[in-house]
């Protein structure tokens, strides 16, 4: 199974209309993290360490589908803490889907085949099992600090296909992922299956405690040239190609923060997925009162310089495409040819 | 790695070389309840989630661990002791690593 053409269309025609307002500014994935609570502690994550009161909070359903509806954004990814933990997960994926959003539902799924047995989700078009892979079996189990994990995500995987279900993965990467082992890794995703693959290298949180081996500008360049040098035709991507032929130091692109804007317990995080700056009470306000020029690698800011992650650029990318013939010809080439 | 210090347990003078913005920033960057002092001597405990300066009343705002919400604006505030947990201290990768080749060490042999 491949994107659905209803999604492609969706987003394209969403964009071509942003653009036709005049939209200088608009949001492509809402990411909605509904709690900070998870049942791993991954060594490069900066999301999980707040105080119990905190962890034990989640948004009610109704707080989700008010940030959902303020947004617009076609699409929303669930991410965490650890999304199958949120008690009313069920209720808010049948939400989103009955008000037609394209869901990434970011697990790290350990629970999920448990929660596919309980009938907790219907298959649609609509919503999409986003897994939490960081690369084969060692790396991954490294990566996320316990052994085993790696095996029970694939059995979510083989569970959630088994049951018609869209499933992505998403990986990132980090210092000394070795190119080989990782060209391996999407062979083994695809033939689990799974619909397409989601890569990015590591951001450097500040509170993630593994500081030195997140992935700098120069290095990730290298990193994800030799990875995806002629990329195999097999190999399918759950993203721009053009977000791919950036991390590759083929296209030089300014970040877009408010391309996939946070809502959290907080309230709208400012300015992106990965920075907590500060929050705003309501969409608009974020995206009147954010001072956007302090961010993005133009901006000097040190915290954007050495960051490309996907939050950050893959709506960039997107919205080259629909920008000039050239954006458009690039993607449509790398698409069709599968050429990077 | 280099670990980065915590400020947990610090319990800040406003004015002997710190002001209250530098305060409130690090409360804002802490992983972990603070005690806020109020000038009336009253205090409030809790974690800080948000704070602005870009307006003309400053303020923070604070889940206190019912989960009710606080605001308060920078000029009631006296002092903030950090006197939580620092629940992003201490645990690295290579902590991880270096407890994972301990237990395996510990582990009889097959
Ligand atoms: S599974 Fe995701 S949310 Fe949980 S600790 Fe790992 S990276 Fe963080
Ligand atoms: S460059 Fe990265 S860290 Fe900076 S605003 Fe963009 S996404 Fe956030």
């Amino acid at each position: 199974m491949t994107v659905p053409l209803s999604q492609m269309w969706t987003v394209a025609t969403y964009v071509l209309q942003q653009k036709l307002k005049g939209q200088a500014r608009y949001p492509l994935v809402l990411m909605l993290e509904p709690l900070f609570r998870c049942n791993l502690a991954c060594a490069g994550c900066g999301k999980i360490q707040y105080p119990a009161h905190i962890l034990k909070r989640h948004l009610t359903v109704e707080q989700c589908l008010q940030a959902v509806e303020e947004c617009g954004a076609p699409m929303v990814s669930i991410p965490g803490g650890e999304p199958l933990m949120y008690p009313e997960i069920g209720p808010l994926v049948k939400e989103l889907v009955v008000r037609k959003k394209y869901i990434y539902l970011c697990t790290n799924a350990i629970l999920l085949k448990e929660k596919l047995e309980e009938g907790m989700f219907a298959p649609s078009k609509y919503l999409s099992f986003s897994i939490h892979m960081d690369g084969p079996r060692q790396e991954h189990d490294e990566s996320v600090c316990r052994e085993g994990v790696y095996d029970e995500a694939v059995e979510g995987i083989k569970e959630a296909l088994r049951r018609g279900f869209r499933v992505t993965t998403n990986t990132t990467l980090f210092e000394g992922a070795s190119p080989l082992r990782m060209r391996q890794f999407f062979d083994e995703m695809m033939d689990l299956g799974v619909e397409g693959m989601m890569i990015s290298p590591g951001y450097s949180y500040s509170k993630a405690p593994d500081q030195e081996h997140f992935l700098r500008r120069q290095r990730a360049n290298e990193l994800f040239s030799t990875m995806l040098a002629r990329a195999k035709r097999r190999w399918r991507f759950n993203q721009s190609p053009l977000f791919l032929q950036f991390l590759m130091g083929k296209q030089d692109f300014e970040c877009t923060p408010w391309g996939n804007p946070t809502y959290n317990l907080f309230g709208w995080q400012r300015p992106c997925y990965l920075l907590q700056e500060g929050y705003a009470s309501t969409f608009q306000e974020l995206m009147e009162t954010t001072r956007w020029d302090q961010y993005g690698r133009k901006s000097g800011n040190p915290k954007c310089r050495d960051c490309m992650v996907h939050c950050g650029y893959e709506a960039t990318a997107v919205d080259h495409t629909f920008s000039s013939w050239r954006g458009f010809r690039d993607s449509v080439v790398a698409t069709v040819t599968g050429r990077l | 790695m280099t670990e980065e210090r915590s400020v947990e347990g610090w319990s800040p003078t406003i004015g002997a070389g710190v002001t209250l913005d530098e305060v409130i920033d690090l409360a804002f960057d802490y992983r972990g309840d603070v005690t806020i002092v109020r000038r009336d001597g009253t205090e409030v405990v809790g974690y800080v989630y948000n704070r602005n300066r870009d307006v003309p009343e400053p303020f923070l705002q604070l889940f206190d661990p019912t989960g009710a919400s606080h605001t308060l604006r920078y000029a009631a505030v006296r002092t903030v002791r950090f006197t939580g947990k620092d629940t992003a201290a201490g645990k690295s990768y290579e902590a991880w690593l270096r407890r994972k080749a301990q237990a395996e060490e510990s582990a009889p042999l097959a």
